[in-house]
């Protein structure tokens, strides 16, 4: 290729920060929430804690604090298996935190759900308040994953906590709001689509199709099973479902758009959310795969091809199980690539190339629907331990995300080159601003789709 | 205070025990590369190159090596090493013999029999325990100097006899010998106020002594006085100039500096490296030299000149080797202390700090430049451990000391402030900053649609 030499093939990111864990970690021990200032991650540790991390802003310099939090009713000897949190949907307001462990007392292990949450106004979001107030569930198989999705339920938005068993069942919580806690309901009123499972479900993943009322909902099991189902949330009926069977444990699936214009909405930003409700365009819809000893895929198109179109991740079998994967743009050319993090140490980064080259987002993202093309390695880094699992947000409040990584012993929290990403910047701008003179236009279309965007929120609010 | 995790390393076999000054980065083969030379305990040499786990050349000494060196110490303007054991038996090498270039698989030992023998052999008084080669005189010849267990430093300097530059004679011949009241952990050289090297001393308690050199010290004074006579250079003039001086004052060669009156232990073992780059000291800048201390129970202090501390701090860690080392690129050398538990201290000018921790206790540290990866030079941390391994982490450079943002890069930048100003963004409002850059950076095509529209 041409064009190989162009695109870099190291990896564009610098540790800033190594923070060690008194114990280890698993692949379900990463949340993040939104702090008062900035952005926080939830690190929940096998021996019973959770650490609590963030960038702090300190006499003009920044620096990265970790603390422990102490959440309420988690006994000494307790294993936490995985912690979740999620910001209630408007208009509720509140942070909800959901931590699973396994009390081993000897004889018996029993596992819990602890659900925290404060409905004390002013301090919902405060993390400090919210790990005081717990419900504490009991519950009757081992838990695996923890995870939370909006559903529309009848008139309103809510979100709920999905968990996963060694029963072969996923479990749903929903807040019941007359008694200010959350109860287990069955999972098939609102997910048909997870009922009568065949094996116990490693990692689910929802995704609600922006401007529809529709969702794509995926699961892969422990025997290799992997389920894709596009449901109608409203009707609760399934429309279409695909499933395949693969060798060996799924470790993870992934719901995702190569345009990165199609962000998931926890990643989105308030600014960007006018647009993105205005200018929908149709999308091609791709599931990762995972796999813990076969190559990772890519399944292209799904809502037209299901599960047919399979784009391998070469070399990806040949570090180990894959354990986590992320999908973000990284190099801010408008494709998203793919992230994959090893239990051999390696973090693995995948493009996605057309036949004229690596895929570029910036003009025509509906051109990535096209089928032929293919994703390639495009750089790899190495970590001293085996990676657990991975997020990309914002932690610096720069606007410039960055890479969190959790290994076995600790968390790296990566940052992009910040010479190269002002380089970018100052292009872009310089860009923009030669656009606006040209056009003549007053420049103050950014306050405008900031305002837009809030307008957007509030006919959100009144439409709940 | 931050703490970073280095990944790139490359893992060196070394089955011996050693001393921990058994153990330097120098270019012995005159390539500009550097090589790694370790001694250990029963007399074996070994030089690394690159990232080879196996040695490139062993060497058989005499005696348990105490300390090992690279340098000019002949002044024929290349490197030799040289290893002194703790018997008193001073070793020089001359590893840049062509044949050697030949081969570099570690396999020449067979062919080249007669290489292996030590270049130059003599002996010299036992006890040594650290070494330093350089010019401690500013003279511009370079002098052996050797720290002592039992409390004395001793210089050297190399009587050179040889006919030819083929074949190296000569021997060491002792210069002077120091006394001191405590261990000598370290030996360093910094510069003084009006530019000239001075021998440092480390002593305990966080004190170090300054050893000056009376020849040195006599020629100024021979200058002023016997204007006529002052190119008689000759040995016999110094040394009687020395006579007459010592017949004037008692003369003061040692002179202690304590610089706390807060440590807690004054007998707690100390380490001192001289002569830290400071970024823009160009030649004509008089600036005394920085240097570095730390301690054993764990105190780190940056000092210049005799009494100026620039900064001190304290950590939990027992601080058993202090090296200096440019991380960031910026020419200015940063302080590297590290630990017997791995931990290891990265400390800017400014006491910026940036941890490390390797996962092993360290037998003997040391950093500097390494050609590990790629044929050349790259800052490298370098420990032994005590599992028959050396982990070299290479290539330990660092975009910056210090966590720091977009938003703070980008503000320093006068385009930048253009370009915000004619977009009517406020600096300051550093939300709707971070929202434009968070756009211009994941979202680019929405700005041409924008513009378009």
């Amino acid at each position: 290729m041409a064009a190989d030499g162009e695109w870099g093939r190291s990896c564009p990111f610098a540790e800033d920060s190594f923070s060690r864990l008194p114990s280890q970690s698993n692949i379900y021990g990463l949340a993040s929430c939104r702090g008062p200032e900035a952005p926080e991650l939830l690190l929940a540790t096998l021996k019973g804690k959770v650490i609590c991390f963030k960038y702090q802003d300190l006499r003009q310099k920044i620096r990265a604090v970790a603390r422990e939090l102490q959440f309420t009713y988690i006994p000494v000897d307790a294993e936490i298996v995985a912690i979740d949190t999620f910001s209630k949907s408007l208009p509720k307001r509140g942070l909800v935190v959901g931590i699973t462990f396994i009390k081993d007392s000897g004889d018996k292990a029993s596992p819990f759900l602890n659900i925290y949450c404060d409905y004390e106004p002013g301090s919902e979001y405060n993390l400090d308040s919210v790990a005081q107030s717990c419900l504490n569930l009991e519950l009757q198989f081992t838990p695996f994953q923890l995870c939370h999705a909006e559903i529309q339920d009848g008139d309103k938005q809510e979100t709920v906590f999905l968990l996963s068993g060694n029963d072969q069942q996923i479990h749903l919580y929903k807040e019941n709001e007359d008694l200010h806690q959350f109860e287990e309901q069955p999972v098939e009123n609102l997910f048909p689509e997870l009922k009568d499972l065949p094996s116990n479900v490693l990692w689910m993943d929802v995704y609600n199709l922006p401007s529809s009322t529709c969702r794509i909902t995926a699961f892969g099991c422990q025997s290799g099973f992997v389920s894709l189902s596009h449901v109608d949330q409203t009707t609760r009926v399934v429309l279409q479902s695909w499933t395949i069977q693969q060798d060996g444990p799924i470790s993870r699936v992934l719901i995702f758009c190569l345009a990165s214009c199609c962000l998931r909405e926890e990643v989105r930003s308030s600014v960007l959310e006018a647009t993105w409700e205005r200018e929908h365009q149709p999308q091609d819809f791709n599931l990762l795969v995972t796999s813990s000893i076969e190559l990772s895929v890519v399944y292209r198109n799904v809502l037209k091809k299901g599960l047919q179109e399979q784009l391998l991740l070469p070399e990806s079998d040949q570090y180990d199980c894959v354990l986590c994967a992320l999908v973000t743009d990284v190099d801010f050319d408008g494709v998203q690539e793919i992230l994959l993090g090893t239990y051999g140490q390696e973090l693995l980064c995948y493009k996605y190339w057309t036949l004229a080259g690596p895929a570029q987002g910036t003009t025509y993202p509906t051109a990535l629907c096209q089928s032929e093309g293919e994703f390639r390695l495009l750089w790899k880094r190495s970590f001293p331990s085996p990676l657990l699992s991975m997020a990309y947000l914002d932690l610096t409040c720069d606007g410039l995300c960055e890479l969190v990584v959790v290994s076995l012993k600790g968390m790296h929290i990566l940052q992009h080159s910040l010479a190269q990403a002002a380089q970018c910047v100052l292009q872009r701008l310089g860009q923009k601003v030669a656009r606006l003179r040209k056009g003549g236009s007053a420049p103050e279309s950014l306050m405008t789709t900031k305002e837009g965007a809030t307008e957007a929120h509030a006919e959100k609010i009144q439409e709940g | 205070m931050r703490s970073l995790s280095y990944v790139q390393r490359a893992v060196l076999e070394f089955s011996g025990s050693l001393f921990p000054r058994a153990i330097c980065l120098g270019d012995v083969n005159n390539d500009t590369l550097n090589e790694l030379v370790v001694g250990d305990t029963s007399g074996k040499l070994y030089v690394y190159k690159s990232d080879e786990s196996k040695p490139w050349v062993t060497r058989s000494c005499t005696g348990m090596l105490t300390c090992v060196g690279v340098g000019d110490v002949c002044n024929k303007g290349k490197n030799f090493v040289v290893a002194v054991s703790a018997e008193g038996w001073f070793h020089l090498f001359d590893l840049s013999l062509p044949s050697l270039k030949l081969d570099a698989s570690g396999s020449h030992e067979l062919l080249l029999g007669d290489e292996q023998k030590v270049m130059f052999m003599q002996h010299i008084p036992a006890n040594t325990k650290v070494m330093l080669i350089n010019d401690i005189d500013g003279d511009g010849q370079c002098e052996l100097v050797l720290g002592y267990t039992d409390r004395v430093v001793r210089a050297f300097r190399w009587e050179d006899s040889s006919e030819n530059s083929e074949h190296i004679s000569g021997q060491l011949v002792l210069l002077k010998k120091w006394l001191l009241e405590g261990q000598v952990d370290s030996l360093s050289v910094n510069p003084s106020p009006d530019g000239t090297p001075e021998l440092m001393v480390s002593q305990p308690g966080c004190a170090y002594a300054i050893l000056l050199c009376p020849w040195k010290h006599t020629q100024p004074y021979l200058a002023e006085d016997e204007v006529p006579s002052a190119a008689c250079s000759d040995i016999k003039s110094q040394v009687s100039a020395v006579k007459l001086m010592k017949r004037e004052a008692p003369v003061r060669d040692v002179v202690l500096h304590q610089t706390s009156g807060r440590i807690h232990n004054k007998n707690v073992s100390t380490h001192l490296i001289g002569n830290i780059g400071q970024a823009g000291s160009g030649a004509g800048d008089c600036k005394s030299g920085l240097f570095a201390m730390c301690t054993l129970d764990g105190t780190l202090k940056l000092m210049q000149g005799t009494d100026e501390l620039l900064w001190s701090m304290k950590v939990d860690h027992q601080l058993f080797a202090l090296e200096k080392l440019d991380v960031t690129g910026n020419g200015q050398e940063e302080v590297v202390a590290c630990a017997w538990d791995g931990q290891t201290y990265i400390i800017d000018h400014n006491r910026t700090v940036v941890r490390f921790q390797v996962d092993e206790n360290v037998n003997a540290f040391c950093a500097g430049l390494y050609a590990c990866k790629g044929g050349q030079n790259s800052p490298c941390l370098i420990y032994v451990s005590f599992n028959h391994k050396i982990y070299i982490y290479w290539d330990v450079k660092l975009e910056r000391m210090e966590s720091t943002n977009l938003v703070k890069i980008l503000e320093t930048n006068q385009a930048y402030r253009d370009l915000l100003k004619q977009l009517n963004v406020g600096i300051d409002d550093i939300s709707v900053v971070s929202a434009l850059l968070h756009q211009t950076l994941y979202f680019p095509e929405r700005e041409e649609q924008d513009a378009s529209a």
